[in-house]
Parts: C-alpha cells; structure tokens; sequence
C-alpha cells in the first residue's frame, strides 16, 4: 500500500504545484493538503488511524507559522516521528530557520523550495 | 679623709652608750654594794649587840647562881664550930638544897675528905673521897685554898655520877685550913639557871668552856657546837670558875644571806638602769645614723638628679627667676643652642629669645613670680649661636614653694622644630588639599552613618544649586532617581562590608535644587573607621554632558543596530519573498514543459498570470519600503492631523458607509505635527483600513480618533472594537514584514510594516494595545 502524505503550506500556487508534483512522483497514495496549520491540526487529531507517513510543513504561514505547528504536533502526537516522517521545506535560506531545526532532532530534513519530483519520491522510499 | 673622720665619728658614736652604760652600771653597781655593805656592818652589829646583851643577862644569871651557891656555902661553913665540927647538918643542908634550885647538892669537906653530903642518896659514893689527894681534881682545889675564897670547879664528872661544877669555900679555923664547904650545881641546871637557852632562842648557840687546869686546855662541855670563831661569837669569862661562855650564831652566815637578793636586786637595777643609759644614749646615736644614711641618700640623690640633668635628652636650664640670668644649662640645652656652658651663664635669656615671642614669656613668668600658676609651658623661638633660629617647646616650675621668696625656676627645652616645620609643611598640604577640593568641578561629602553631612565642598552649590546639604531629615535617597535607588542601596551595603576600599563608577541620577535631574558619576569610600573622618567620603561627579552624549550614542548605536537587523529582516523577507515566487515560477514551467495536455497547460499559464502578479505586488510593495527607509532627505513640515484625518474619511468614505462604521473623531484642531504630508495620509489609511477591515462580524465596527499631549508630544490614538489580536503570541511580529493574523486573503503583511516604518523615520513611536474579541488600539506618539 502507498503511503500517505500531507502538505501544509499557505501558499495556493505552490500548493497547486505540489500537488501535481505528488501525482507524478506516484509513491504515495493518499494526499492532504492545508493552507491553514490550524485546520491541518484538526484535521490530523481526526485520522489518527490513517495518519500520513510524511508531513512537509512550511514554516512561513500566517495565524501559525511552522514552527509552532511542529511544537502542536509533538504534543498533540507524542509518537510522531516514529509514524511519520516531517520535513520542513521553505524557500528561506535564512540561517536562523536552519539552526532552528536542530531544537528538533526528530525532524527528517530541511528541504529548500521549489520541490522536484525525484525529492519527492526519494522520501517516498525512505519511508518508515 | 672624708671617710676616716666619718669611720671615726662611726666608732665613737657607737662605743660611747656602750661605755656609758658600762660606767653607770659600775656606778651603780659600786654604790649599791657601797649601801650593802653598810647594811651588812649594821645587821652585824646588830647582832653582835644582840649577843651581848645575851651574855649579860646569862653573866647576871651566873652570877646570881652563883652568888646564891656562895652564900650556901657561907650559911653551912658558919655551922662549924670552934672544935670543927659541923653542928646541925642535917637540918641545914636540906634547908639549903631544897629551897634553893640552884643548888644540886651540898657536901662538908674537912681536910679535903667528904664527910658529909646532902641528899645523901644520890651523893653517898662520894662519902670518904679525898678530892686533894686526887691530882685529877686537887688543882682547883688547892687554887681555892690558895686564894681563900671560894672557887667553882669543873665542871667535871662526879664520882657518883652527872656532870657538875663544884664551888669549894675554903674554911680557915685561926687560921688553920680546915677543910672545904662544897656546893654542887648539876651542869645541865648552871645551864638552865643562865636562861642562855631561852636568850639564845633559835639564832644562837652557846659553848661552856674551861682551861683544863692540868693539861692548859680550853676543854668544851656542850656537845654538837664546834669550837666558836672568834671573829663572830661573844664570849663571858666567868673568873670564878675561869669559865668561858660562848654565845654563837647558829648560822653565822645569815646576815650575808640576808643582803643576796638586795645585792641581786642592785645588780639587776643596776644592770636595767644601765640598759637603759644605753639604749636612751644610743637612740640619738641611731638617729645620727639615720640622719647620716639620708644625708648620704641625699648626696647620692642629688648625684642622680645631677646626672639626670646633665645627661637628660631634653635641655634643662635653671634660670634666676627675678634677672632672668642663665645659672645652669645642662649639656642638651647647650647643644640644642651650640653655646657652651662658660657663654649661656650669666646671659639673659631675653638676649636668647626671639622678641616676638617675649611678652608672653614675660606675662607667664611675672604669673609665676606671683605665685598665680604653678607651671607654664610655651611654645617659642630661641636663637642659635650662629643666629638661625629654632622652635622650642620650654616647660617652666618654679623652684621656691608658695609664699617663699622668688629665687630660681628650671625650664625644660624641647626641640620642636622639625615638628613645627613638619606641622606647617601639614598645613600647607592641608591648605593645597582643601583649595583642590573646594575648587574640583567634584562634590566631596563626608556623611556620618546617621546621615548627618559633616562636610561638604564649596562645587556642592555650584553643581547641585544646594546652598547646604544634610541627609538627616530626609534620607539620602530623597536625593536619588527611584530607578537608580536599589544600585546606591546595594553600595552602601557594599561599602560597609569593605572600608576603605573606594567604590567607584556608580552612576545615579540626582536632583537638584530645582527639582532636575542631573547624572552622577558618586564614589562611595566608608572611612567610618577613620578617626579623622568617621563617615563616607562620597565624590560626586556631574556627568549629564557625557552621560546624555553617552546616551544619545547608545540611542544612534541602537538605531543603527535596528535598521541593521531591520535590513538583515527584509533582505531575509525578501529572499524569501522572492525565491517562493521564483521556485513557484520554474516549478510551474517545468510541470508545463511536461504536460501535453493544452487544457492542463492553460490552468499553467493562469498560474504563471497569477504569480507574475504576486511577483509585481511584492515588488511595489519592497519599493514602498525601501523608499522609506532610503529617503533620509524626506521632506517634513508641520501639519494638521485633523485636516488629513478629514481627507482620510473622506477617501474611505464608501467603505465606512457599507460596514456601517460609527467614527469618533476627537482629535483637536490645534494638533499640529512635524511629519511629512505623504507619509501622514499613508498612515492614517492604514490605521482606518486595518480598523474598518479587522472589524468583529458580531458588532458594527466603532473606531475612536483621539489626539493629546503626553510630555510635551502630540500622540495620535486610534481604537477600534474589532477581532484584536493576541500579542502574547504575536505581540513581537506584529509589525514585522509579511505577518500576518488573520485568515483573510487580503492580509499582505505590509501594511503595519510599513506604516511603522513611516513613522520611525519621522522620530516618531508606536505602540499596540490589543485583546482577541474586544479591540485594538494603536498609539501613536509624534517626535
């Protein structure tokens, strides 16, 4: 069975994009995809039992940036990073973003806009 | 020389109580026993007349004994008759004995034979005895015969027994011996008859002697007494019977006996008295010793004291009180004055001292001549030898007592001059010290720790516009800014924990004396420990100048740091900005470049239509902000916030009217800012966009305009009653770039950026008060 994936992004185009980047990369199977990491929060407390083997979160979102929508995940879900894999991807190439993530080691990876589809299905593969 | 006349009144004073004594004792002693031996001749005679008197009565007694014997014997020898025979006898003879005691016996002896005795019982042996022709016995009977008168012989021993004497009365018939009339008195009764015994008593004793007329020796007849001393007995001679009666002292010695305890007496008083010539004679010799040892205490005293004076370290000088002439300097006063002893003698010691220094000298000793003080000490010049002159320190006794006449006083002399020198060198420091510090630009406290200000420098008016300072009443932190209040508190304790240590560098704000205040660089040093100073020594030091340039560098130094970080922020907004459209751009010409489908690559070229529109509103939106933070050359002029607020609303009229807005307009007319015209309509749109915009869907929107002078600047504030915001959660972004709150669509994140941006640049603040539900306040404060 494919896995799973959930985009939370505030950006509509790159949401777009991503989605038919998704399609293409053909690993996963079913898609979620937020422009608001609150509704993503809801949304996800909902299908525990179906929960995405990958997130990619955005860490410029408005209302909630990435960040705290990473620190709601862990505590909303304190096996998170055994069920899923979370990367944060961004177009920031701020330091400060990068030094950030390592105050979360469970954190997959940082991935730098825009996604391709071979980035796509790597992590497909190196799925848990 | 001295010590032999000294050895010799020595010995002398010794011997001579000792001498005297002796002599008295002699004397006494001589005269005593001068006065004994008087007493002695006269118990002697005493006794000598005593005895004679004994021996005659006894003589008396004797004689009446024998006298009675005589006349016996005469009474029987009348009884013969012519024929010689003795007629009545027998009635004679008992007559005789019998009435007479001091007859024993009577005998008739014609021609030397006893033919007659009575009594005759005890006498019958001697019957027929011839006592002539006995040689033992007839010598003292042919003495009586030859002498014709009676005679007592013996006594000797009876031929019929006893001792007795025996007086014999020769009878002549014409001439014829006849015979002999005999008497016999027994011894023992002789003896008695003398009362010699009573007369004698206990003293005396007595001897009876007799020459033996046929040996020539004095036989004695009494027993237990030895042959009497001449020297001391008294003697009776009886020629009748050439008896000797003695009469002896029984003790012979008693007399001499009698005087011992006299003579012992006299030599014990004599002895005492003697003593006591001695001791009296000695006590002067003792007080001559003691006055001699003193004497020589005395000398050795003043050898001492001459030494003292000589030797002392401090010059001395004995001065006449009454001429002021130098008697005796000692060897420190010639030196300290490089005089020799020969040139200070006989110089006034007026010639010596300065003449600004001698009236008081003058005054203090005409005191002391009259007696008003007892010492005085001064401080004066005396001048050297050599003319330098020196500072000395001289202390004056007088030494006469009260009320004796003025002779000479001593004056002790210190050398003070490297101490005045050094005093004055003090002095001046002090002076050179105290014009630096009432001349420093610093205050200079000295504050006892009971606040009480014990010094304060002349700069204290000249800085802090206070004529005088004391923290007593008040407290010294009425004096302190509150916020800088805690950093001095915690000094204070500092400084107590370290005296003397200068804690420096603590800066505080003060106030003056007209209630401004004014920025102080204090040095705080606790010399409480400190005798002269017993408080803290504060240094305060106005730094306002430097403290506000100090300021105002930290202020630019801040906003240069701001715009940097501001700058670092938008170029990292910008990047970011950019580069998600720029990824969404080649992202989107790749899945184009892929798709086949004319209907997929239409919606690809939407999409691209999209993001180059995206791509120009960041752009016009990066311009706008860069042109604010650029346009340093803005141009700024004073404007009415009412009129534009006016233009505002009308511009937005529409909007207001459709939201049914209610607006509040209370900003007063007169509020006139410097700002620049463009910027202030940008402002107040934004402000009124963000409230009409941000309005609670529950609620028509009110928005209040208000305008007010808050120290001295003009704030603008602008309330509405919309959704609000959470500053606790965004409070720090909220006027950040590209942040946005809310979920509508139009949210740019530009709007606040640049609006603050606008107003930063014209001096101006901002501030944000906001609650989720209630509403949001902005404030606006103009430079």
């Amino acid at each position: 069975m494919r896995k799973s994936i959930c985009v939370i992004d505030d950006d509509v185009i790159y949401q777009k994009i991503i989605k038919k980047l998704i399609d293409q990369s053909t690993v996963f199977g079913k898609a979620y995809f937020y422009t608001r990491a609150k509704e993503a929060l809801s949304d996800l407390a909902e299908i525990q039992t179906e929960f995405p083997s990958v997130i990619l979160l955005d860490i410029n979102m408005p209302i909630m940036d990435g960040w705290q929508c990473l620190d709601y995940l862990e505590t909303l879900f304190p096996e998170l990073y055994e069920i899923a894999d979370v990367y944060i991807v961004s177009s920031s190439i701020a330091f400060s973003d990068k030094e950030k993530i390592k105050e979360y080691p469970g954190v997959s990876g940082f991935l730098s806009k825009p996604m391709k589809v071979e980035m796509l299905k790597r992590i497909g593969k190196r799925l848990k | 020389m001295a010590l032999r006349t000294e050895n010799s009144f020595n010995s002398r004073v010794k011997r001579k109580p000792l001498f005297i004594g002796f002599c008295t004792f002699i004397l006494l002693f001589l005269v005593g026993s001068f006065i004994l031996w008087q007493r002695y001749q006269i118990l002697l005679d005493d006794r000598q007349s005593e005895m004679e008197a004994i021996i005659d009565v006894a003589e008396q007694n004797i004689d009446q004994s024998l006298k009675y014997s005589y006349s016996a014997a005469l009474s029987l020898a009348l009884q013969i008759n012519e024929k010689g025979k003795i007629e009545n006898f027998d009635e004679l003879a008992p007559q005789l004995v019998d009435k007479n005691p001091n007859i024993d016996a009577v005998q008739i002896v014609p021609d030397g034979i006893i033919t007659k005795v009575y009594p005759f019982e005890e006498n019958k042996e001697a019957i027929n005895y011839n006592i002539l022709e006995d040689s033992t016995r007839n010598e003292e009977a042919f003495k009586a015969i030859q002498r014709k008168r009676m005679f007592f012989a013996g006594p000797l021993e009876l031929k019929q027994g006893g001792l007795a004497i025996i007086g014999r009365l020769p009878v002549f018939k014409k001439n014829q011996f006849w015979g002999f009339v005999a008497v016999l008195i027994d011894f023992d009764n002789l003896i008695d008859q003398t009362g010699l015994r009573d007369l004698a008593g206990d003293q005396y004793k007595f001897q009876f002697s007799k020459i033996n007329p046929v040996t020539n020796r004095e036989e004695f007849f009494l027993n237990g007494t030895q042959e009497p001393d001449e020297s001391y007995s008294e003697k009776l001679i009886l020629p009748d019977g050439d008896w000797k009666i003695y009469i002896i002292p029984v003790d012979p010695y008693k007399p001499f006996y009698t005087i011992i305890p006299v003579a012992i007496m006299i030599l014990v008083i004599s002895g005492a008295i003697s003593w006591i010539v001695f001791n009296s004679l000695k006590q002067p010799a003792k007080l001559q010793e003691l006055v001699r040892e003193q004497a020589g205490e005395l000398a050795k005293s003043e050898l001492h004291f001459r030494t003292i004076f000589n030797q002392a370290a401090i010059g001395m000088v004995r001065v006449d009180s009454k001429s002021g002439m130098i008697l005796e300097p000692n060897k420190k006063f010639q030196d300290i004055l490089e005089y020799s002893e020969e040139e200070l003698k006989l110089k006034d010691y007026k010639v010596i001292s300065h003449p600004d220094d001698l009236s008081e000298n003058t005054a203090l000793m005409q005191k002391l001549s009259r007696d008003e003080i007892r010492e005085y000490s001064l401080e004066k010049r005396l001048k050297k030898k050599d003319g330098s002159l020196i500072w000395v320190r001289i202390n004056v006794s007088p030494l006469w007592e009260v009320g004796e006449e003025v002779s000479s006083h001593i004056a002790l002399v210190e050398d003070i001059s490297a101490r005045v020198m050094a005093k004055q060198k003090l002095i001046d420091n002090e002076n050179r010290f105290r014009s630096l510090v009432e001349n420093s630009n610093e205050i200079i406290l000295i504050v006892d720790d009971k606040n009480k200000v014990n010094y304060y420098s002349p700069s204290l008016s000249k800085i802090s516009k206070y004529e005088e300072i004391d923290f007593a009443a008040n407290g010294v932190l009425h004096y302190i800014h509150p916020d800088d209040q805690q950093i001095l508190r915690s000094k204070v304790e500092d400084a107590y924990v370290q005296p003397n240590v200068p804690l420096s560098d603590i800066i505080l704000r003060v106030k003056d004396a007209e209630d401004n205040w004014f920025w102080a660089n204090v040095t705080l040093t606790n010399m409480l420990n400190v005798n002269n100073v017993k408080g803290f020594v504060v240094n305060l030091r106005d730094i306002t100048g430097k403290k506000e340039a100090e300021m105002n560098l930290v202020k630019s130094y801040e906003l240069v740091m701001e715009q940097n970080k501001r700058l670092l922020n938008f170029a990292y907004i910008v990047s970011h900005n950019l580069r998600s459209h720029s990824s969404n751009l080649s992202s989107v010409l790749e899945l184009y470049e892929a798709e086949d489908s004319e209907e997929e690559k239409n919606s690809y070229v939407q999409l691209l239509n999209k993001i180059s529109k995206n791509l120009d509103q960041s752009l016009h939106d990066l311009n706008e902000v860069v042109s604010i933070n650029t346009n340093i050359d803005i141009k700024t002029e004073s404007l009415n916030v009412s009129n534009f607020l006016n233009q505002a609303l009308e511009i937005l009229s529409l909007q207001i009217k459709s939201s049914y807005a209610k607006i509040i307009n209370e900003v007063p007319h007169e509020m006139e800012v410097l700002f620049n015209a463009a910027y202030l309509e940008s402002v107040l749109l934004n402000f009124l966009t963000n409230a009409l915009r941000y309005s609670d869907p529950v609620r028509s929107p009110v928005i209040k305009l208000s305008g007010y002078k808050e120290d001295g600047h003009w704030v603008l504030e602008v309330k509405d009653n919309g959704i609000g915001i959470d500053l606790d959660k965004h409070g720090s972004k909220i006027f950040g770039l590209y942040k946005t709150f809310s979920e509508r669509k139009d949210s740019r994140g530009v709007g606040l950026f640049i609006t603050k941006n606008q107003i930063n640049a014209m001096g101006g603040t901002v501030k944000i008060e906001s609650e989720p539900g209630i509403g949001t306040t902005f404030k606006v404060t103009f430079k």
